[in-house]
């Protein structure tokens, strides 16, 4: 009963969801689908960080460079020969060929295939800083993160056969539209979700809480720490990928302290060790940066929205630390229940009328 | 009778309200989108060239505006994050519906922003973006108020290499395409003179502290003749500073990324015998007529000399744009393409601008500027005899 009742509360939510993407695909609206599109963006790397400073409290502050590589490596991959002939002159031969375009009828396989390569040789670099990294705890490992996110921009600089060093990399097709987004957004949380509720996440929040209690019930640290790190450095491939195809131009300078801390904050607000709340953190930040924004344009006092965000933050800080979801999740059964009561309440209303 | 006396009121209603609506439409004012990064790290180079652009706004509305009617500003604020510029060049073309865009000084936002104006066909003029790639990247309603960077690196290494002597230091912030692209241009022009470069350095751009390179030249047997520094505008005064502080005395050559109070502010003194290229010298006194008048209307708009040469550009590029339109006589994009590719002798305070066999980067003088004690001094008007290609890597 209980499982139906989290079933249909769960398509409710999905098909309201799906109703809005329909509503803002057929608007025509760019600018609309455009901050969707970033909210969605920002959802996956929220969700997938979430992962591993939330539930294993390895603290990252390097997985903008998971999306940076993830983006890099899309973005080759997808890039026209032609461009690819002027501004990459210098591919190994195996690589300067390559050009994934392929199309399903109007469904652009290359580009699935590109973001699926991303994340997967992501994933890999990820096993092995992990391996190396995962056996740091605290302030260790958030400095020692740090510094992969350092190596990654000082390499994508220098790497300029592939990159084009700091020049922009730009022409980039732009495959990027809600239905992409949102697909990716639904994997990820599903993903996390299920995580969350296995023997695997139970274990990635025991070593968290007590490290020492986890191991004597036989939880070797590093397996769930290491799972955690992948799949988060999967997603933040994936979108990272999907913000190249999107914004079609890029530099390493824009994968840098800026996005980790707006991606950080967004993780805090939410709340750590929640997926709803890695849903709810970039919704309210975004739905409060683009009111002031506007706020902005009318009152000509431009700057003031970024105070007013960061005095907003404190004030969430202070009064709940926990973020806003805290370890909470949404409650699907509830939410079906509430509807329903509310659903006969009503019929009972208009019933009661003549 | 009274059904048709009702008839009549409404037809005649209607036909009042119609024509009100006709006139409006012709008297509406053309919006024009203005997309600078009013907060953020460019703020030093884009908000002089906002505050031009809505000087020359306010000069073109006073004096009866464009094809008769008023030009309708929407500045909007691009913070130097390209998510959001991305976002405002969509509110330019779908919610303000904008004739034009007119705005940056860097490439990066012009990449973020130029493909969406560009679909959704509207044309772009940037104040003072300088790569000479971006008309390529971009597309055909795409148009530069500003030369290129190949063409002021051209400048200085003329310049340097007449004025100083054939060996040179060459230094760039590897973080940026503009200081990575100008050190490019420097380099392939300075070697076609025959010059050589005794050393290359980089530093990233978030650098603070110099002496790991400043150490580098101090090593040097003997010191050349000058240094050329590609340097963003939050890095120069810090770079020019330390340098001085170690005791390089020697020239120091840069491009307009120099062209920033900054620089004064920071390294004082220690600025002299600092050369750089840019667009134009705001000095009342020995400038032309034209930036006469422009500082003298700045310093009574904002209560200030103008702080740089993007001032006068972001003037110039709103300037350009609406003496196209009044050419093309309607805001139609094509028509304003095609009036702006005709721009012959645009008399702009940056210099003359022409657009010639259907290049969309003007052909300009630069202006060489020396630092004297906290002065900017004219020190010449130079256009290069040779210019690299835009394209050097498709070249070699």
């Amino acid at each position: 009963m209980n499982t139906k009742m989290q079933r249909n509360g769960f398509l409710v939510v999905l098909g309201a969801t799906l109703i809005l993407l329909v509503g803002l695909s057929s608007s025509g609206s760019s600018f609309w689908q455009g901050i969707f599109i970033n909210l969605g963006m920002y959802i996956i790397l929220v969700v997938a960080l979430n992962l591993s400073n939330g539930f294993t409290g390895v603290f990252s502050l390097g997985h903008i460079g998971f999306m940076a590589l993830g983006a890099y490596i899309s973005a080759i991959l997808t890039l026209p020969l032609d461009k690819k002939a002027s501004y990459l002159p210098d591919l190994p031969g195996w690589l300067a060929p390559v050009h994934l375009d392929m199309m399903i009828g109007p469904f652009p396989l290359g580009f699935l295939l590109a973001t699926l390569i991303a994340g997967v040789l992501v994933t890999l670099i990820a096993v092995v800083v992990g391996l190396v990294l995962m056996r740091l705890s605290g302030h260790f490992v958030a400095v020692a993160t740090l510094g992969f996110l350092v190596i990654v921009r000082v390499v994508l600089i220098n790497a300029d056969e592939f990159t084009r060093g700091s020049h922009t990399f730009s022409n980039v097709t732009a495959y990027t539209d809600l239905w992409w987004v949102y697909a990716w957004v639904f994997i990820a949380l599903i993903a996390v979700w299920r995580l969350k509720f296995s023997s695997y996440g139970r274990a990635m929040f025991a070593q968290r809480d007590d490290g020492i209690a986890a191991q004597s019930v036989g939880i070797v640290i590093m397996r769930p720490r290491l799972l955690a790190f992948a799949v988060s450095a999967f997603f933040t491939a994936v979108a990272g990928a999907l913000w190249a195809h999107y914004l079609t131009s890029f530099s390493p300078k824009a994968f840098y302290f800026d996005l980790t801390f707006r991606v950080i904050t967004m993780l805090v607000v939410g709340g750590m060790g929640s997926v709803t709340g890695s849903v709810v953190g970039p919704a309210v930040i975004t739905a409060i940066a683009e009111a002031l924004r506007r706020l902005e344009d009318v009152t000509l006092l431009y700057g003031v929205s970024q105070i007013v965000l960061a005095v907003l933050f404190i004030v969430i800080i202070v009064f709940r630390p926990g973020g806003l979801m805290g370890e909470r999740e949404i409650n699907f059964a509830g939410l079906w229940q509430r509807l329903r009561f509310r659903a006969s309440v009503a019929q009972e209303g208009s019933a009661a009328e003549p | 009778m009274k059904a048709r006396s009702l008839l009549v009121l409404v037809l005649v209603v209607i036909l009042v309200l119609s024509s009100v609506t006709f006139i409006s439409a012709q008297d509406e004012p053309i919006k024009i989108g203005l997309g600078f990064d009013l907060t953020g790290a460019e703020s030093s180079l884009d908000l002089p060239a906002s505050n031009g652009a809505m000087l020359a706004v306010e000069e073109i509305n006073a004096a009866g505006g464009v094809l008769g009617r008023q030009i309708e500003p929407v500045l909007r604020d691009s913070r130097y994050e390209m998510d959001i510029t991305a976002q405002i060049a969509r509110q330019f073309v779908e919610e303000d519906g904008v004739a034009a865009v007119v705005g940056f000084t860097d490439s990066d936002s012009v990449l973020a922003s130029g493909p969406i104006i560009q679909e959704a066909g509207v044309p772009f003029i940037t104040a003072g973006a300088t790569s000479p790639l971006l008309p390529e990247q971009v597309g055909d309603l795409f148009f530069m108020a500003c030369f290129g960077d190949n063409v002021q690196a051209a400048a200085a290494a003329e310049y340097a290499f007449n004025t100083y002597g054939d060996t040179a230091y060459l230094l760039w912030d590897e973080g940026v395409e503009y200081t990575t692209l100008l050190a490019e241009y420097f380099r392939a022009r300075f070697v076609e003179l025959g010059g050589t470069i005794v050393l290359e350095d980089n530093y990233a751009d978030d650098a603070t502290d110099f002496s790991t390179q400043i150490t580098k030249i101090r090593a040097l047997a003997e010191q050349p003749d000058f240094y050329f520094i590609s340097a963003m505008p939050y890095n120069v005064g810090p770079v020019v500073l330390q340098m001085r502080q170690a005791g390089l005395e020697g020239p120091i050559i840069g491009g307009d990324g120099y062209d920033t109070p900054d620089i004064v502010s920071v390294a004082g003194e220690a600025a002299n015998n600092v050369f750089f290229t840019t667009h134009a010298l705001m000095d009342s006194e020995i400038g032309t007529d034209g930036i006469k008048a422009f500082i003298a209307s700045y310093n009574e708009a904002y209560g200030h000399d103008p702080e740089n040469a993007f001032a006068a550009l972001g003037y110039d590029a709103v300037k350009l744009l609406a003496d196209a339109i009044e050419r093309a006589g309607s805001t139609d994009a094509a028509a304003i393409q095609e009036a702006l590719l005709a721009t012959a002798d645009f008399p702009g305070i940056t210099g003359s601008i022409t657009f010639s066999e259907g290049s969309h980067i003007p052909q300009k003088g630069v202006t060489i500027i020396e630092i004297v004690d906290e002065q900017f001094t004219l020190a010449q008007e130079v256009v290069p005899e040779v210019v690299p290609p835009a394209n050097l890597d498709a070249d070699m």
